[in-house]
């Protein structure tokens, strides 16, 4: 666990300013095997301490990889410089952000660094059931990580957090020759929160969904393209939660708001169909931990949930302090840095489109000419709320019945029309957290939701 | 500092030799970063970054460790030595794992390493007045302009010892447009320069693309779906066929067995006016890569030319693995050969298409298939470039695009990373609503 040498520092802060003082312990370990060779067995520590100032309206930052007293000193004193510079040059007449109370919360508790040999071995069994089950397969690549964030901060006003996060996944990715002899790919990932011994107790706990992986694999090779334009879908839970997150959740950023998102001039008005809602968790859903917990962010904020939507109406932004209050409302902890050299920015924690009352099947059978689309590998959305996912399993619904399995293809829409279309929401969820999200840093986020029936344009070929 | 570094790094290969390694590589870097971030059109961060990193690498009984920590004071040394050692005692024997042999070691400085803070805010500033003057509609949604300093260092068993000390500018823009609640896609223009001595508007494509937003704030669909012709802006040129390159002549593809182009080294895989090169020592890349990840010194190479694959862009350890000789540099720094018609006589030949600035979509497939949305765009008809587009989608296959170029521009846009024409490529399937 990382040594406090912040906590004692507070009386170093300037007055008349907010200022966070974080140390933070980043590690990732990663093997990967391609066709059984080990192309990559890497860890990696990033360890520093950062502080950031807030004087007249700008902020100030510095960093270093250097964790000592003297150290801490030193960042302290560059931020307060840096934010004194561009106060001088570009300040905006502002004064510290509004106080927060201190629920002084120490959350971390030490998690098992495991030796690399125990990725590698657990590698090498999940590699070596698939290329004994499966020798048809073009190519098959296993791939064992862990990645974890440990934070240490004290703040001026707000509370000062101790706490840590660990995640550990297994990706799979398999490829296939379709009948012309093309390569045709699919991919799972397994893992979540949690430590790799603690997710990870036995390799034939992942066999089954190996195999699943295999039979849709399979039906993908001998897939057809859609049918280019307009169409009724129903999007499984993972595209539902890419659409929380990439198509609306970036929009209601306040700082992108501010940069003039689609969001700005949408707030309090009607954005989805009264079925739809979208909610920011901090770290309860459902009476359940959400996927990747967050109590309180790096601006010392206690973290509580970001209703987003309610009833299809856009009713908030997700903000940090100095957002919050620009807009007048209440922050929920959304500020959060990457590694220790990068400043906290507005960033989603578990991002869900909430259930509705529908049952799947029923979803399917009131699809006459249409799509469900299951598995997707990135999302992209533009500030306008216009979005592209790609997808890369699904069937064909012809006459309320699945047909054939689809190959890669692409959807897109505009995020605040297309909620609008949103007609059927199934009654269960889906969550996944092995992404990590791009915004200057990236970010460990999770994305969940429902099935969505909706309207959608589908690339064809 | 240099020389500081220097022995670091070779004490480090030491320890590892000593701890029981057959072959060790070690680098070893200090990176300070001053930047200046403007959000929402106005300033708001300063930060001043001091960061360390250390790689160690080593081969045991043909058995490869990486360890990566940011710091190197003895004991992390000592301590991040253990671990690779570790690390690679768990790992399987491969004969493929090498290091770069001893060829001439050499001590290099680039740019200007040293910012000048003060200046640099001023160009900040500077470019902030010129967006609001010229490009009124323009709503700057974030700035960020840093200037790196790196010094590092690299040494490895076989006796290998090169340094670097460079300093360069970068600046990044993220902008739309506005009139009133109507606003365009997004957009994000970069440039990396050695000095200040230009004013940052006149650099790369940065007013060229600010002028192109402005004309993407009223937008129309294309109606239905149509083959024609895309014409590929520079910044996007160099977004799909860096995904290309990726996906068929580097590590990933040709290691999985799955590249198109696996087999078809020295054939025809693109029309014979296509040349594209890694190129780090071109006079119009800014501090480009001197050494590589593996200890090589780096050089120019081209992936195609004149059509023909010449070259993969693969690591040491794929080549061995392969039978296939390394890629010899492992830059991003893609220059694309100019061809001989401007891009105004290009436009002028197509009867339909579209011209795309951004294009968003992932990966295409492992046989090349692509499919997106084009964004920050224009159609084409009957030889003009008319209105902007929303909501239209893209797609095709790469390997077979390459093969069907109309044309290349003869103007290149050279930002300091890379050296781009604008490409034209018939047979595109063009689809609104």
């Amino acid at each position: 666990m990382i040594n406090d040498l912040v906590t004692d520092k507070k009386h170093l802060f300037a007055s008349g300013a907010n200022t966070e003082l974080r140390a933070q312990l980043n590690r990732s370990r990663q093997v990967a095997l391609v066709n059984g060779d080990l192309v990559n067995n890497v860890r990696t520590e990033n360890m520093g301490v950062s502080a950031r100032v807030y004087e007249n309206g700008v902020y100030g930052f510095s960093s270093t990889a250097e964790y000592t007293d003297d150290s801490v000193r030193e960042v302290l004193k560059a931020a307060s410089e840096n934010a004194a510079f561009l106060a001088k040059h570009a300040g905006r007449g502002k004064g510290p952000n509004k106080p927060m109370p201190n629920t002084a919360r120490f959350t971390a508790r030490e998690i098992n660094d495991l030796e690399q040999r125990a990725y590698i071995e657990f590698a090498k069994a999940v590699d070596a059931y698939i290329a004994g089950k499966y020798p048809d397969l073009m190519s098959r690549t296993v791939v064992a990580m862990a990645d974890s964030s440990e934070k240490l901060i004290a703040v001026s006003n707000g509370a000062d957090v101790h706490w840590l996060q660990p995640r550990s996944f297994m990706y799979i990715i398999l490829t296939a020759a379709a009948p012309d002899g093309q390569p045709v790919e699919l991919y799972d990932v397994i893992g979540g929160y949690g430590a790799f011994d603690a997710n990870f107790t036995d390799p034939s706990s992942a066999y089954e969904r190996i195999d699943r992986l295999y039979d849709k694999l399979r039906q993908k090779a001998n897939g057809v393209y859609p049918e280019a334009g307009v169409k009724t879908v129903i999007l499984g839970g993972e595209l539902a939660g890419m659409l929380a997150h990439e198509a609306v959740g970036h929009t209601v950023e306040a700082d992108l708001v501010i940069g003039g998102s689609v969001a700005g001039p949408n707030l309090n008005k009607r954005v989805g169909s009264e079925l739809v809602n979208l909610v920011d968790f901090a770290h309860t859903a459902f009476g359940k931990p959400v996927p990747l917990p967050v109590y309180a962010d790096d601006e010392g904020t206690e973290a509580t949930d970001a209703v987003l939507i309610k009833d299809g109406i856009l009713v908030g932004y997700m903000n940090s302090r100095e957002t919050a209050e620009r807009f007048g409302m209440t922050p929920t902890g959304n500020a959060r840095a990457y590694l220790f050299s990068d400043e906290p920015l507005i960033r989603m924690r578990n991002t869900a489109v909430l259930p509705g009352s529908s049952k799947l099947e029923d979803m399917i059978a009131s699809v006459e000419d249409g799509y469900y689309l299951i598995d997707t590998n990135n999302g992209q959305a533009d500030t306008t709320g216009e979005f592209m996912y790609g997808v890369t399993f699904g069937y064909e619904i012809k006459n309320g019945k699945l047909g054939r399995a689809l190959l890669d293809t692409t959807i897109s829409g505009v995020a605040f029309e297309m909620l609008k279309t949103v007609d059927m929401i199934s009654d269960s969820m889906t969550w996944v957290s092995s992404g990590m999200c791009g915004k200057k840093q990236p970010m460990t986020v999770s994305m969940g939701g429902p099935e969505i029936k909706c309207k959608v344009n589908i690339g064809g070929r | 500092m240099l020389e500081e570094l220097k022995n670091t790094a070779k004490n480090a290969v030491g320890v590892l030799m000593n701890k029981g390694a057959d072959k060790a590589s070690v680098s070893v870097s200090e990176t300070v970063t001053h930047e200046f971030n403007v959000d929402g059109g106005e300033f708001s961060l300063f930060r001043t970054l001091f960061d360390k990193k250390l790689v160690m690498e080593c081969i045991k009984d043909s058995r490869k460790g990486t360890v990566s920590q940011n710091s190197f004071d003895d004991e992390t040394v000592a301590s991040a030595a253990d671990s690779c050692i570790e690390s690679a005692a768990s790992s399987m024997p491969d004969e493929s794992w090498d290091f770069a042999p001893l060829g001439e070691n050499e001590d290099f400085v680039l740019g200007e390493v040293k910012p000048d803070t003060e200046k640099l805010f001023s160009r900040c500033r500077e470019l902030m007045d010129d967006v609001k003057i010229r490009f009124p509609r323009i709503m700057m949604e974030q700035m960020i302009v840093s200037h790196k300093e790196i010094t590092s260092a690299r040494a490895n068993s076989n006796g290998v010892l090169f340094s670097t000390h460079k300093g360069s500018y970068e600046v990044m823009l993220m902008f739309s447009g506005h009139d009133g609640d109507k606003a365009s896609s997004f957009f994000v223009s970069a440039v990396t320069c050695a000095n200040l001595d230009t004013p940052f508007i006149e650099l790369g494509s940065l007013a060229k693309d600010l002028a192109n937003v402005e004309k993407q704030i009223e937008t129309v669909s294309v109606e239905g779906k149509f083959e024609g012709t895309m014409v590929l802006m520079p910044s996007c040129t160099g977004e799909l066929i860096g995904g290309l390159i990726m996906s068929f002549a580097s590590d990933q593809g040709l290691l999985a067995g799955t590249s198109p182009w696996k087999d078809s080294l020295g054939e025809t895989v693109a029309d014979e006016r296509v040349t594209i090169s890694l190129a780090p020592l071109d006079d119009r890349i800014v501090c480009g890569e001197r050494i590589t990840g593996e200890d090589f010194r780096a050089e120019n190479f081209d992936i195609i030319k004149d059509g023909r694959l010449n070259a993969f862009a693969v690591s040491l350890y794929s080549a061995n693995k392969l039978g296939l000789k390394r890629g010899l540099n492992d830059s991003q720094n893609m220059i694309i050969a100019s061809g001989d018609r401007s891009i105004d006589e290009i436009v002028a030949s197509i009867d339909r298409g579209i011209i795309v600035g951004r294009f968003s979509g992932g990966q295409p497939s492992s046989n090349g298939d692509f499919s997106g949305v084009a964004k920050n765009s224009f159609i084409i008809e009957n030889g003009k470039i008319g209105p902007a587009l929303s909501e239209t989608m893209i797609s095709g296959n790469m390997a077979a695009m390459l093969k069907n170029l109309r044309a290349i521009s003869k103007e290149q846009v050279a930002d300091g990373s890379t050296v781009l024409p604008y490409m034209a490529f018939d047979g595109i399937t063009i689809s609104g609503k």
